[in-house]
């Protein structure tokens, strides 16, 4: 590859204004992951402290168990019942929001009210919604006849429960994100759909749908990595039960360096999952963007 | 002179490896700082407590401020055990863990293999502290290889919890509570209610899905939970779940769930907590430390009953209860002034009067005996006489390997997996001896992997 | 008003009553004794509302402490995302050079990262240059910002590219097209990217337990695990914290309303 002037000078003008950012991030993510890299070949004491090299052994011992297997299909599910999910409820609020009628700023701010809440005090409420004795979520079932779920005895119910809590979580953040979005369309390109006689779902699909695909792309995007090391909600509501039906790998990792002080075989777990959701980022990046529409 | 120096040194250093711990060592007080290095004038203390046992910390700690002047302590809340720990470790990985904290009882071995904590013993022998009037059964299971590694701190014990109306409701003997595996079965058969559609209102008994719980339940036993005489003789290599008395807890605990007389909250303790003060289930067992939550919640709606810990039917004399709670640790990376400065403040955490006042504000149990003739406790125990069940659960355990507790490294990770192992069961998935067995092959998987990064 | 106007009103209504009941019921519950929650069924509404949670809030945690330092802490935030985040992004979006799809992967690399592969080397880190215990060292780690990065670049790729076009011609710098035009016309990316920064980093719980000593520098979501007990949860007082600590951040969330609407009249003015 050849390098001319100009390459070089517009490269230095890019780095310049990339450089705040790739100073904080080097100095405080970059350089830590490398020193996880390093921790994942060795063996360590409960303290973090090294003690001998594992070189794989710890990538290895991963790779083959079940526990991981396990790890991989409940962070698997976890995304598929989530992020399409989320990102669809978010969409359809988003549009609904996106009227201009009285009042409509007291209904943004309440289904959008999610995002001022953290994970940690969102699950808190869950775990009370979902409590068989206390909880209202199975009452207010039972009066409409339905007996409800032990919702976190069951796997199957478990990990519903903490993609409907994830799913809580992060609506106000598609909401206002898709509702950015929605806001950023002109007006005319409605009008001129409607002139061509465009209605209803017509109207959703041909016109909003595409108008929107940068941020649903985005949300697609985030909300996959974000599932992805969704940490909080799951150590409230299930920590990872039961039976590893809940455990996905981030909460894993968690348990094994901060419960079990196992550093090196952590870092090993924190290194697999960052290439698989780098990978899945790759790809979404390689074929979904193709459908995403920019002005 | 010179010469005189040089001498004076050698034999000081003699002095001191003939003081030292060697192995068969009895004194350790030679790990403590001398008498005479005084005490630094402020020292941090981490510890777990929030809310009421927050407060009633904080009392202990302004008072000792004020009774003295030349040490100020300085308590920092930080999160809950589990936070804590993780917190302590990443603090000594960078040298920045503070003179005194407090751990929680599973975390005992993992303190001892960082190797970074002045056992207590040290200041205990140099001190010749008398701690002849400490509750045997707390200050065992805080003892490795006869040394104190950490003072107790809180502690609290398992008992059960019974609702009387409920008992009275359907014929029970109130003030009898079931004790044995088949006398809690046939109590919670008969507590059990079912409305006309068949879905059950009330369950007799609802334990959580706990490890601690089994703990317990393996002690009451007398079975052991890890060889080696429960990681007390010797490191412990294996654990010991899979023995006849492990498959007949787990199958008294399946055959109730599976009869619908037993709830089955989950892992949550808080959800059988609320399960019991809402009637949802008419017994369960947990720590004592929840008695006065309990009464305060229920007040006015049902009598709360409290009673021994189940056990088997054969009641086994060797049988009996760990406690359980948290205790304090004096750390070696901090100057000698300021482990000075730590082990005063311990001292005076000791005394009677203030381990009284301790027990009526918390609820935990005063470590040393003579605070129950103090008017706080004496008080405490009037206002909430179901206490003296638990009190006296402790005093009539025998003091052995398997009631003084299992001591493991990898105690948090054995807690998860006994807690998998139990669901596993109750959901269906597995046999109770092919739990056992799945669940003690990993366990052992772990152990050896502790061991041998821990040697 | 017509049908559609009622039935857009009628969906308004209880799609934002379901989204918002769990925190209606958190506040309905602060309300209540602990008493009153352990009832089956389980009650909506407090029979007898009173404030007494909130009074044991005061008296257990110095909670205007707290949302003190939570608020410096996640405004120094939002000031520095903004300004890293959209330099950043506007180097994406509108300059063109070598490296440039690698280096945005770096960007969205940082978000693949489980927190728990960083955190130990970053208290190390924080500890070595002195900042336990300070509002930098609770602050400055979270100033990049690939998300917000990635979100001003999608919304930076929407403006037209003959504006880009127009400033070239005219002989605009690239940093005074960056500066007149490109954010202006991208204040409601703006908005989201500096709530979510706020929002984020106001609840924030481990890090700001691992890095700070002193009760006079923690942050709220350190305030509600004060008010979890470990032995008995009091549902009625934690419910009582998470609204006080909730109630700022909704706030701000209704003032953010206002500046994405702002921001929606500048962009039609565009067109």
């Amino acid at each position: 590859m050849h390098w001319t002037a100009r390459d070089v000078r517009s490269l230095g003008v890019g780095l310049a204004y990339l450089a705040p950012s790739l100073v904080l991030f080097a100095a405080f993510v970059f350089i830590p992951l490398g020193q996880t890299v390093y921790l994942s070949l060795f063996n360590t004491r409960a303290t973090g402290a090294i003690t001998t090299f594992a070189g794989v052994d710890h990538y290895v011992e991963l790779l083959t168990s079940d526990i991981f297997h396990t790890g991989l299909v409940a962070t698997a599910l976890f995304a598929i019942y989530t992020v399409p999910v989320g990102i669809a409820l978010g969409l359809v609020l988003a549009v609904l929001l996106n009227q201009r009628l009285r009042g409509i700023n007291v209904f943004r701010t309440m289904m959008s009210s999610t995002i001022a809440i953290s994970a940690a005090v969102g699950a808190l409420i869950w775990l009370l919604l979902f409590n068989p004795s206390l909880g209202l979520l199975d009452y207010m079932l039972s009066l409409i006849g339905i007996q409800g779920p032990a919702w976190l005895i069951q796997p199957t119910t478990a990990i519903i429960a903490v993609s409907i809590t994830t799913i809580w979580l992060t609506l106000g953040t598609n909401i206002i994100v898709l509702l950015s979005g929605l806001q950023g369309v002109p007006e005319e390109i409605y009008e001129a759909a409607r002139l061509d006689g465009a209605r209803g779902l017509r109207m959703f699909t041909r016109i909003t749908v595409p108008m929107v695909s940068p941020s649903l792309f985005f949300l697609f995007v985030v909300d996959t990595v974000a599932v992805l090391q969704a940490f909080t909600q799951i150590h409230v509501l299930t920590r990872g039960g039961p039976v590893d039906a809940t455990r996905v790998l981030v909460y894993s990792i968690y348990q094994d360096a901060f419960q079990n002080f196992q550093f090196g075989f952590a870092s090993a777990q924190a290194v697999i999952l960052f290439v698989l959701v780098m990978g899945l980022t790759l790809i979404q990046f390689r074929f979904v963007e193709r459908l995403v529409h920019y002005q | 002179m010179r010469k005189f120096l040089g001498l004076t040194l050698a034999l000081t250093v003699v002095a001191a490896a003939c003081g030292g711990l060697g192995p068969g060592g009895s004194d350790s007080s030679a790990l403590a700082p001398a008498k005479d290095v005084a005490p630094a004038a402020t020292i941090t203390w981490w510890h777990a407590m929030s809310g009421v046992n927050g407060d009633a910390l904080n009392k202990i700690v302004a008072g000792f401020n004020s009774s003295q002047s030349k040490i100020k302590v300085e308590a920092i809340f930080q999160g809950n055990y589990d936070d804590l720990l993780a917190k302590l470790n990443t603090a000594i990985a960078s040298n920045a863990a503070p003179a005194l904290v407090q751990v929680y009882d599973i975390g005992q071995r993992y303190m001892y293999d960082t190797a970074q904590v002045v056992p207590m013993q040290a200041f205990i022998d140099r001190d010749k502290f008398n701690t002849s009037d400490f509750e045997p059964a707390v200050i065992n299971y805080y003892k490795y290889q006869d040394k104190l590694q950490s003072m107790p701190f809180n502690a609290s014990s398992a008992i059960l919890y019974y609702n009387k109306d409920a008992f009275k409701d359907v014929g029970l003997d109130p003030n009898k509570p079931p004790v044995t595996f088949t006398e809690v079965a046939d109590a919670a058969k008969k507590l059990t209610k079912k409305d006309a559609s068949g879905v059950t209102t009330r369950f007799g008994f609802g334990p959580s899905i706990y490890g601690w719980l089994f703990e317990q339940l393996m002690a009451t036993s007398a079975a052991p939970y890890a060889d080696n005489g429960n990681g007390r003789d010797d490191r412990a290599t294996k654990v010991l779940w899979n023995s006849a008395q492990g498959k007949a807890i787990l199958d008294w605990w399946k055959a109730g769930v599976d009869g619908g007389y037993f709830y089955n909250p989950g892992i949550d303790n808080d959800g059988a907590a609320n399960a019991f003060n809402a009637q949802k289930s008419a017994m369960y067992i947990e720590s004592t430390a929840r008695l006065r939550g309990h009464i305060t919640t229920v007040a006015g709606k049902f009598e709360i009953g409290t009673g021994l810990y189940p056990r088997p039917d054969s009641k086994p004399k060797e049988g009996g209860n760990i406690i359980g709670g948290a205790s304090l640790y004096i750390m070696k990376s901090r100057p000698q002034a300021e482990q000075q400065a730590a082990w005063e403040f311990v001292k005076y955490a000791m005394t009677p009067a203030v381990q009284a006042q301790w027990q009526s504000d918390t609820g935990y149990y005063p470590i040393v005996k003579t605070a129950y003739d103090q008017g706080p406790s004496k008080e405490w125990s009037t206002k909430y006489p179901q206490f003296l069940t638990a009190i006296n659960e402790i005093r009539d355990s025998p003091q052995n390997r398997m009631t003084n507790g299992a001591v493991l490294g990898v105690m948090p990770q054995a807690r998860q997996r006994t807690q998998k192992m139990i669901e596993s069961v109750l959901l269906g998935q597995a046999t109770t001896q092919a739990a056992l067995d799945a669940a003690v092959a990993d366990m052992n998987a772990q152990i050896d992997k502790y061991n041998k990064a821990n040697p | 008003m017509s049908v559609r106007t009622m039935a857009s009103y009628a969906l308004l209504v209880v799609g934002s009553i379901i989204v918002a009941f769990p925190l209606l019921l958190a506040l309905s519950y602060s309300l209540m004794t602990e008493s009153e929650i352990a009832t089956f069924p389980p009650p909506v509404f407090p029979a007898r509302p009173n404030l007494d949670n909130y009074g044991t809030v005061f008296a257990t945690i110095p909670i205007g402490r707290y949302l003190l330092n939570s608020f410096v802490v996640s405004l120094a935030v939002v000031v520095g995302q903004l300004l890293t985040a959209s330099l950043a992004a506007y180097a994406f979006a509108f300059l063109v050079f070598r490296g440039r799809q690698l280096l945005f992967f770096l960007f969205l690399s940082t978000l693949m990262i489980p927190w728990e592969a960083t955190i130990i080397p970053n208290y190390m880190t924080i500890r070595t240059i002195g900042w336990l215990d300070t509002y930098q060292g609770l602050a400055v780690p979270f100033m990049a910002t690939a998300f917000g990065t990635f979100l001003l670049r999608q919304a930076f790729l929407q403006i037209p590219g003959e504006l880009w076009d127009a400033a070239r011609i005219d002989g605009a710098s690239t940093f005074r097209f960056l500066i007149s035009t490109v954010i202006p016309l991208s204040r409601p990316a703006l908005g989201t990217v500096g709530i979510y920064g706020f929002l984020s980093t106001y609840n924030q719980y481990f890090w700001p337990l691992l890095i700070t000593n002193q009760t006079l520098m923690r942050t709220t979501q350190v305030g509600i695990a004060q008010l979890r007990f470990e032995e008995t949860l009091r549902w009625g007082l934690v419910m009582a914290g998470v609204v006080m600590v909730a109630l700022p951040t909704l706030a701000l969330l209704v003032l953010g309303q206002r500046q994405l609407i702002r921001g929606l009249t500048a962009g039609a003015v565009k067109g």
